[in-house]
Parts: structure tokens; sequence; C-alpha cells
């Protein structure tokens, strides 16, 4: 009951007009950004975030919160329309929605996946209303070992669910670990990897390397995909709905894929795209034609856009309970967060109720507006997919500069965001995912603050990691999450021997 | 060599050279001398380990002799590294340029030659309206709507 009273305070919050002018602007935004081929959620706040800087803390986070969703709504329409996904979270959709576009049935397709990701927000955010308060107040239980644990946890997690090579993934964890010891120490004072250069004592804000990465990384590797040419959109359309039949066809998936969305975008490392992913198989699995997925199936759509979605904001539950960020986006937002001298924790719950209700409170009007905006008028916004991207990408050039320069107002950052860029580019060649990367250059300090402060009170006795049951559950978790691979594949072998014999 | 092996021998030696670093940083003149050395010397441990690993992982796959693709693909850079060059170098002169030019002019250059680099040269006359006209909306955007301050271009009331 006390969320609901906190929830109705968040309303009076959201509703305010200018705060509905905020979602609305981040909303299309967003969803003009996460249509763009390349260009997913986490570049679309992290181009945006300087828009945000002179705004109160409130509408700040309301103006992400609707950019981050918007991309989400906006990710599939290019899957579905061009085959060509804005983000990986989008992928799932164009296995059944650019069939459907070709069958001539682009409307429903579109109609279909702005509804799903409308249900699937809302009921993650209903979700989210009832576990966030628990979640901030198990919490406060954790002391400086409990959370060094966590983090702990959290990178392993996020490293050992990259695809492909996970020695990689973990290549990445330790490199964002690296850069974030760079500066003068917090606790002695001591310099450290600051090779005699005035402008690093102060650290390397993260916010730099994220938008380095996913800004100029992304621009770098798009040099490619611009010789390639460009496919034509389907410009004009009847009227974007479904059938009766179509949405019977859908709702029980949208439904099922909601929650598993939320849970799976709850755990860090394991975004969107995953969650998508999981809810297309189950829905295969499931169906009693599953013949027809791949082949312009609408629940084949139905589902993982549901899921996205809700797992969008799952995702915002350990970043805005335990400072803990579980995906790139969320990532960038608690950048954000800490910029507005806010820390993210247990604690914000308590401190600043009035800021985090008002951005759940938004996100429920903030999922309705980008239903209304991205049904009646997706015929219109999908006119930006035929800007060309050689417009675009020196267009996302130049907001990167602006960023970075409204960050620190100094050009020393320019310099930076170039190396980063570079890095993020060479990175993407040699297959190292740069998520864990930047997941540990956010969290870096905290972690290793933890660590001493648990170091400290437990007079150099490394035992006190392992002491309380949180910090032991903790541990395990993060073994299980490393070994989980060879878990994985230990039982599929056994699955196929069984099979064999 | 394959792209793996060579992520392998690059981030080894980035794991050496920080373990060295780290080895060296000086003594907290508070609290216990060596503390904050532990946390580096462990990432250091950590990435010299998770490279050594890649390295062996490596060799194993080619003592398999598995057929290259993907991953073990041979390391080259594509005809984009020109364009990606080309880009880094722009953006540097465009650094220097910031606060000295001011943001309509260097953003001006900076954007309009990534256009004609993107566009081509024969474009250039539509890449200069819409370098120009970015700059001054973004300039007037931030500077005067947002008030986030951006160096302002000598000699023009801008």
């Amino acid at each position: 009951m006390e969320s609901l009273s906190l929830l109705l305070h968040g309303f009076t919050v959201a509703l305010e007009p200018m705060n509905i002018m905020w979602v609305t602007i981040g909303g299309v935004l967003g969803t003009v950004i996460g249509m763009l081929p390349g260009l997913g959620p986490a570049t679309g706040v992290a181009v945006l975030l300087p828009l945000t800087f002179t705004m109160g803390p409130v509408a700040a986070l309301i103006t992400m919160g609707g950019v981050y969703y918007g991309a989400m709504f906006g990710g599939s329409r290019a899957s579905i329309l061009i085959n060509t996904p804005g983000d990986g979270a989008a992928v799932a959709a164009t296995f059944d929605g650019y069939p459907m576009t070709l069958k001539g049935k682009a409307e429903a397709a579109l109609a279909i996946s702005a509804i799903a990701s409308f249900i699937g927000g809302v009921l993650a955010t209903v979700i989210m209303v009832f576990i966030s308060v628990p979640v901030a107040r198990f919490a406060i239980k954790f002391g400086p070992a409990e959370y060094f644990q966590l983090f702990v946890f959290a990178l392993a997690a996020t490293a050992s669910m990259t695809e492909g090579n996970r020695i990689k993934g973990f290549i990445s964890m330790t490199l964002g670990l690296m850069i974030a010891t760079i500066g003068i120490d917090g606790q002695s004072g001591v310099k450290r990897f600051t090779l005699g250069i005035l402008e690093l004592e102060s650290g390397i804000d993260f916010l730099i390397v994220i938008i380095a990465v996913y800004a100029l990384g992304e621009v770098f590797k798009s040099f490619k995909n611009i010789a390639e040419g460009k496919k034509k959109v389907q410009k004009d359309f009847g009227r974007i709905w479904i059938s009766m039949k179509e949405w019977k066809r859908s709702v029980w998936p949208i439904l099922r894929s909601s929650p598993l969305g939320f849970f799976i975008g709850a755990l860090p490392g394991a975004g969107g795209t995953m969650a998508a992913l999981m809810a297309y198989n189950n829905e295969k699995q499931m169906s009693k034609h599953p013949e027809e997925f791949g082949e312009g199936a609408i629940e084949g759509v139905a589902a993982p856009e549901a899921a996205n979605n809700a797992a969008s904001v799952g995702a915002m539950i350990p970043m805005l309970t335990l400072g803990i960020p579980g995906s790139g986006t969320t990532a960038v937002m608690m950048g954000a967060l800490l910029m507005l001298g806010l820390q993210p924790g247990p604690l914000l719950f308590q401190q600043q109720s009035t800021i985090i209700w008002g951005l759940i409170a938004s996100m429920f009007i903030g999922n309705i507006i980008l239903a209304v905006v991205n049904i009646p008028l997706a015929g219109a916004l999908v006119r930006v997919l035929s800007v060309p991207p050689r417009i675009l990408y020196p267009i996302v050039l130049g907001l990167s500069f602006v960023g970075a320069f409204a960050i620190s107002y100094s050009v020393m950052d320019f310099y930076l965001l170039i190396l980063f860029g570079v890095m993020g580019f060479v990175m993407g060649k040699v297959n190292i995912p740069a998520t864990p990367m930047i997941l540990a250059v956010i969290v870096g300090n905290n972690m290793e603050q933890s660590f001493r402060r648990a170091y400290k009170i437990a007079d150099g006795d490394l035992g006190i990691f392992f002491r309380s049951p949180i910090s032991l559950v903790l541990f395990i978790l993060t073994i299980v999450s490393i070994l989980y691979p060879f878990i994985k594949a230990a039982v599929v072998k056994g699955k196929a021997k069984k099979t064999a014999s | 060599m394959s792209i793996s092996l060579l992520t392998g021998l690059v981030t080894f030696i980035l794991g050496m050279s920080y373990t060295l670093a780290a080895v060296h940083l000086p003594a907290a003149s508070v609290g216990r001398a060596n503390e904050p050395k532990i946390f580096p010397l462990a990432l250091g441990a950590l990435m010299i380990i998770l490279s050594i690993s890649l390295i062996g992982q490596e060799l194993v796959k080619k003592g398999q002799k598995e057929k290259s693709t993907g991953d073990n693909a041979v390391f080259k850079f594509d005809t984009n590294l020109k364009n990606i060059s080309l880009t880094v170098l722009n953006a540097l002169v465009y650094s220097f340029l910031f606060a000295k030019a001011g943001y309509v002019i260097s953003t001006f250059l900076f954007t309009g030659l990534e256009l004609v680099l993107f566009s081509g040269i024969k474009k250039w006359k539509s890449c200069a309206v819409i370098a120009l006209s970015f700059s001054l909306v973004i300039y007037i955007l931030f500077n005067k709507l947002l008030g986030v301050y951006l160096p302002a271009t000598p000699f023009i009331w801008i």
C-alpha cells in the first residue's frame, strides 16, 4: 500500500505539464534515434545527455527515461521495414517482422510491435512499483564487504554472458577497471597512472568513455555500411492496426513475455537482447504452428517486443536500488544521475522519493504517449529512415563532441573522446565486447572503495568478504555465473549422448 | 597471426606494464602504505592471467588445426582505415581549433569535412549548407536556450 501512495505522489510530479512535455520530447527523439541502424538506446541517451544538463533532476531523469523506452519502441521499426535492427534488442523483431513486410503486412507488424511494447512496458512498470521498495530495503543491509561481492558478481555475470569468447569478455572488464583506477586515489591522495598529465588527476569521466564507445565507435564502424548502399523503405501505409484474429494470436505471448523480459532485464548483464531472443524461442516452442515462425508469424513480433520493453524497465531496478547498472543504457543513465549529484542506491528511495516515484509514474505516462506516437504517426516517423546515413553520422559525431564538452567544459576531454572512440572501434574489430568495460569503468571506483573500506574495518583480514550470509551467497553466485557456460555445455552434451544412445 | 593471438599478446604487454607501474606507485602517507597498490596489482595480475589463457586457448586451437573462420580470421584492416584515420585527424584539428576559433566556425569545418568524407566532394554545396545549419542550430540551442556555454566566435555576434 505504501508503494501505491508513493506512486500517487509520483503522478502529481509526472503530470506537471512541463514533465509531460519532456517525456514526450524525450520519447519522440528516442524513437527517432532508436530507428536509425546501429544507434540504440545507449547511444541515444549518451548523445542527448547534454540536453538535460540544465534541467532539474526530475525533468532530466524523466527525459532520459523517455529517450530510453522511446528507443526501445523505435528500434523495431527498422527491423520490420528494412531488416536492419537499430540495436541488439531489436534483432528478434527482424525474424518475423521483415517477412511480414515482404508479405504486405507491414501495417500489422508495426502496430503489433507498438502494442506489445506498450503492454510490456506498462506491465513491467507495475511489477517495478511493487518490487523496488522491498529490494531497496533489503539493500540497506549491505555493508562494504557485501557491496564489493555484489560488484564482483555483477561484473562477472556481465563478462561471462557476453557472446563469443568469454575470456575476451573478462579482458574487457579488467580493462574498464584499470581505466577506473586512473587519477588521484580518494582515500590516500596518491596519484595513480596519471602519466604526469594534470588533467588526468581528476580521473577519466566515464561519460566520455561511454560517448566515445557508443557514438564515435559506431560511426567508425558505419563507414563500411555506407558503401554498401541503402535499402528502399516503404513509405505509404494503409491503416496501421491489427485484426481481431491477429490480436488473439498475440495476446498470450505478450502477457507471458512481459514478466519474463522484466526479470531477465533485472539480472546484471542480461539485457533486452537476451530477453527478446528468449521470449521468441519460448513462443516458438510453445506454439501450435512453429513452422510459421520465421515466415511472418505475428506472435513472433509481439513476444520479443513485449519482452525487450519490459527488460528495459527491469534493468532500472538494480541501477536505482543498488547503484549497479545492468545494461549499457542504464549505465549511461546512472552516469547522468551521478552528474546531477544523486547517488543511486537504497538511500535514494528514502531521501529522494519524489524523484524516483516521479520517474516511475512518468514511465506509465511515457508508454501511453509513445503508443499514441508510434501507431498513428508511425507512417510519418519512419520517413526518418530515408534520411541517408551519410548525413546522420556526421551529425552524431558533432553531437558527441558537444556532449563531451558540456560535461566538463574542457577540450582535454576531446582527446580522450577520440582515443576511446578508436579504442572502441579496435575492440569491436578484435571481438572484445564493449559492455563489460563500460560497466567496469562506472562501478570500478565504488568497487575499489568498498573493498578498501571492508579491508580497513577487518584490519587487513580478507575473511570479511566471506563472513556474512549475503556475501557468501553473492560469492557463490559469482562462481556459478562464471561456470554457467561450462555447466550448460555439459548438460547439452549429456542430453546429446542420451538421445544418441 | 590470428586476431585472438594478437589480442592476447597486446593485452599481455598491457597487463605487464600496468602491473609494473602499479608496483612503482608511491606509498600512501596515511593509513597502510601499500593500500593504494592492492587493487591495481590484483587487476594487473588478472589481466596477465587472462591474456595468457587467451594465448593458450589460441595455441591449442592452432594445434588442432581448426579452419580459420570468424574469430580466427587473419588480422587485417579494411579500406575504411583511410576514412577512420581522416576522421581522427579531422577530430584532432577540431579539438585544437575549438576554443580558439569558437564553436560555430570550428564545428562548421569539422562536420562539413565529415559530411564531404561520407558523401563525396561532388556534394560539397549541400554539405556546407548542412554543416552551417547544424553548427548554428546547436550553438543557439545550447548557448541561448539551454544555458550550456560554448566558446564564442571572435569578431562575430555569435
